[in-house]
């Protein structure tokens, strides 16, 4: 695929060029949402938003990584639909204990009828570091989604975020930090993945 | 443990500090146990981050042109039917318009005529002498030099209607005053000088004929548009 030529030809108005883009980005698009919304369905709505967004102002497109750009772009979307969850709040899927407050577990999400052992043990993974990143602020979040989980660099971040290169440094160490306070707490629904850690460290 | 360190600890994981950089915090890591432990938090948040599986979009989000809003390229010959088309229907009201204030126009004075009296009566009371017998020829006159005139326009009627009225009194004061004198005398082109002037206001500024031709340049111009429209249309469904 070369990346210029089609992004050149998007920039002309050709629809199948730009969608042969989205068909090598989508993937990361559409994680980079989920991960940053913490929901299927409206990271779906925000990964179809920002590809429209990006085919309108593509020509705004002036170079440098073309990635970059697109999370740029995906990142706005996600706070557009953080903003329309806000205005239009919906029942929270967590559950309340007696008490009123959340459950601390993310247990609650596994699907009883589907346990064998190794899929629920990816699966509590998975929710147990989702429910960390739903806890972190959102600017914190961006950072660490897009370094850690799409392996961007950090001057791809710095663009993408729009803030200096210290910024970010800052950012992703306080957001590892907090990350790993959190998933402390689930270090017994994690037992495989932090003994892997710790033999890979020893 | 500061920002400052946090910020070091978390760049040199990712290899981010320069080699000085990197040589200082080595140092400072062999004598510190605790820089040692927040190493440790950070590289253990990373690599449990990097175990998250990436899901697969749960579908293309390909675009359609519908999507984005965007319309079939229309051929290059469009715009100059689209100006004619304009053109052609600002032209065709323009010269309803002015068919229509063409009689006002033409009259600055509506006492003329219209109070029944003044000019016309004064003018044919003088002539009336002259007129004499030959004044019924001069109104058949009057009229036969109205009758080419083609078209009238509904606007114009009440002038004619106001002429006729006109010409009527100046024949009945030309057969009162042939009935007193039952002289023959000459003059009957003045009589027919003062209805002719009516004549020429009566004819529409802008033809029919004109009229029509701007309507079929609209028209012709609206359906090659609209023909040129469709077929993109089609081309560019077929196509996407």
């Amino acid at each position: 695929m070369n990346e210029l030529a089609l992004i050149s030809e998007a920039q002309k108005g050709d629809l199948d060029a730009f969608n042969t883009l989205i068909l090598h980005y989508q993937d990361s698009v559409y994680n980079t949402a989920l991960r940053i919304l913490g929901d299927d369905d409206l990271a779906a709505d925000a990964a179809q938003d920002a590809f429209i967004s990006a085919f309108k102002s593509i020509n705004s497109f002036r170079g440098g990584s073309f990635k970059a750009w697109l999370m740029r772009t995906v990142t706005n979307a996600c706070y557009d639909e953080l903003r329309r969850q806000k205005r239009r709040p919906t029942t929270p899927l967590e559950p309340d204990t007696d008490d009123g407050e959340e459950l601390d577990s993310p247990r609650w999400l596994a699907d009883p009828g589907m346990t064998p052992d190794q899929k629920a043990e990816a699966d509590e993974l998975e929710h147990a570091i989702q429910h960390c990143l739903n806890n972190l602020p959102m600017e914190f979040k961006t950072v660490v989604v897009m370094a850690d989980l799409q392996g961007m660099d950090y001057t791809e971040v710095a663009v993408a975020v729009r803030v200096p290169l210290g910024t970010i440094k800052s950012r992703l160490a306080r957001a590892r930090l907090r990350l790993r306070e959190c998933l402390q707490g689930f270090s017994e629904l994690l037992p495989s993945a932090y003994r892997l850690e710790e033999e890979s460290t020893a | 443990m500061n920002q400052r360190d946090l910020k070091l600890l978390s760049s040199y994981l990712d290899g981010q500090l320069s080699s000085s950089d990197s040589a200082r915090l080595e140092t400072r890591l062999r004598t510190d146990p605790n820089l040692r432990s927040v190493l440790q938090d950070l590289r253990s948040a990373r690599s449990v981050l990097r175990q998250l599986p990436m899901r697969k979009a749960p579908r293309n989000f390909t675009l359609t042109p519908k999507m984005v809003g965007k319309n079939p390229p229309l051929p290059r010959a469009y715009p100059a039917f689209r100006f004619t088309s304009a053109m052609a229907t600002l032209l065709l009201f323009v010269s309803f318009g002015l068919n229509f204030l063409r009689p006002q126009l033409a009259s600055p004075s509506p006492a003329f005529g219209m109070g029944g009296g003044g000019a016309p009566d004064t003018f044919a009371a003088e002539a009336a002498p002259q007129a004499a017998t030959e004044a019924p020829a001069a109104a058949e006159s009057a009229a036969a030099t109205q009758a080419p005139i083609e078209e009238p326009s509904v606007a114009m009627a009440p002038m004619s209607t106001m002429t006729i009225a006109a010409q009527e009194d100046t024949a009945r004061a030309m057969e009162t005053q042939s009935l007193k004198s039952g002289n023959a005398a000459e003059g009957s082109e003045p009589g027919l000088e003062q209805s002719l002037p009516a004549a020429p206001a009566e004819q529409p500024l802008v033809s029919s004929v004109w009229q029509w031709l701007l309507a079929a340049v609209a028209l012709l111009s609206a359906f090659v548009m609209a023909l040129m429209r469709q077929l993109s249309i089609n081309r560019w469904r077929s196509k996407n």
